[in-house]
């Protein structure tokens, strides 16, 4: 029982700005309260190759967990941590994020990925973001009679939470913008 | 539910650390905005920000899915993410 989807937003805003976002919209006070269901962050690792001009980062994010009441009741608790590593090459300009939770697990596996590219219509100015999200819940789990309720329950939140992330981006976008024109520093 | 309230409250366990975690992220997206992505890629920046925070994490991470996966991925030791 797997519930897949994808889905693309454009940002119009370039590269650099919408990366820069990226990495502070968990932190951002005024987005803790959009971004409710997210915790905490921490990050746990990071390694920068001086020679390529990568960085890769894990973050561990606790979140608050999607899904209904019932769920909670039987898996007994309703905070979530997962593992964020994210790939940023400055080189192609290109930003990776891969999440997935490493509790509940054998509930419930969630893999979201996601990429921001430069738009091939206007590189310089727009980012494109593409988005893939599995939800898999483990058929031998005693949620499994249940299972394609919870899914549906998941997605959904999911989609909320991801329609979210898109609006405190889009803030971010504006606020490094505005900072950045005042600054005069390009980002 | 009671239980829910307390268990929220309990994941906030490793706050000791919130003003070394804060200080570690504007460092480093000062340093990713300014520096990283204008091409000055040959040197790590925030280095006595993250020991310090480093530091303070590993001593009160105290949840057990975390410390388990921390354990299991040698992350607290060798570089991340080698994977991709």
């Amino acid at each position: 029982m797997v519930k897949a989807y994808s889905q693309e937003h454009t940002y119009k805003h370039p590269w650099e700005r919408v990366t820069s976002a990226s990495w502070r919209k968990f932190a951002d006070p005024e987005n803790k309260r959009t971004l409710s269901h997210i915790l905490q962050v921490d990050t746990l690792n990071h390694k920068l190759e001086p020679e390529t001009g990568k960085l890769y980062t894990t973050r561990a994010l606790t979140i608050h967990a999607p899904g209904p009441w019932f769920l909670r009741k039987i898996v007994g608790q309703d905070i979530c941590h997962c593992v964020e590593s994210t790939v940023v090459d400055a080189k192609t300009r290109s930003m990776q994020l891969a999440t997935k939770n490493i509790s509940l697990e054998k509930y419930v596996e969630v893999e979201e990925k996601i990429r921001y590219d430069p738009h091939p219509d206007n590189p310089n100015e727009w980012t494109i973001c593409r988005q893939e999200t599995c939800i898999r819940i483990k058929p031998l789990s005693t949620l499994a009679s249940m299972a394609e309720k919870i899914e549906q329950k998941c997605v959904d939140k999911f989609q909320q939470n991801s329609a979210k992330g898109r609006e405190v981006m889009e803030r971010m976008c504006k606020y490094l913008e505005a900072e950045s024109s005042s600054r005069g520093i390009s980002v | 539910m009671g239980f829910i309230r307390d268990r929220r409250n309990s994941s906030t366990n490793t706050s000791p650390c919130a003003d070394l975690r804060t200080a570690y992220h504007n460092c480093f997206n000062r340093w990713y905005s300014d520096k990283f992505l204008k091409g000055h890629w040959d040197k790590e920046e925030c280095v006595s920000e993250w020991d310090k925070y480093k530091d303070c994490l590993s001593k009160h991470i105290d949840d057990k899915n975390l410390s388990r996966f921390l354990e299991a991925e040698g992350l607290n030791r060798i570089p991340a993410a080698s994977s991709k």
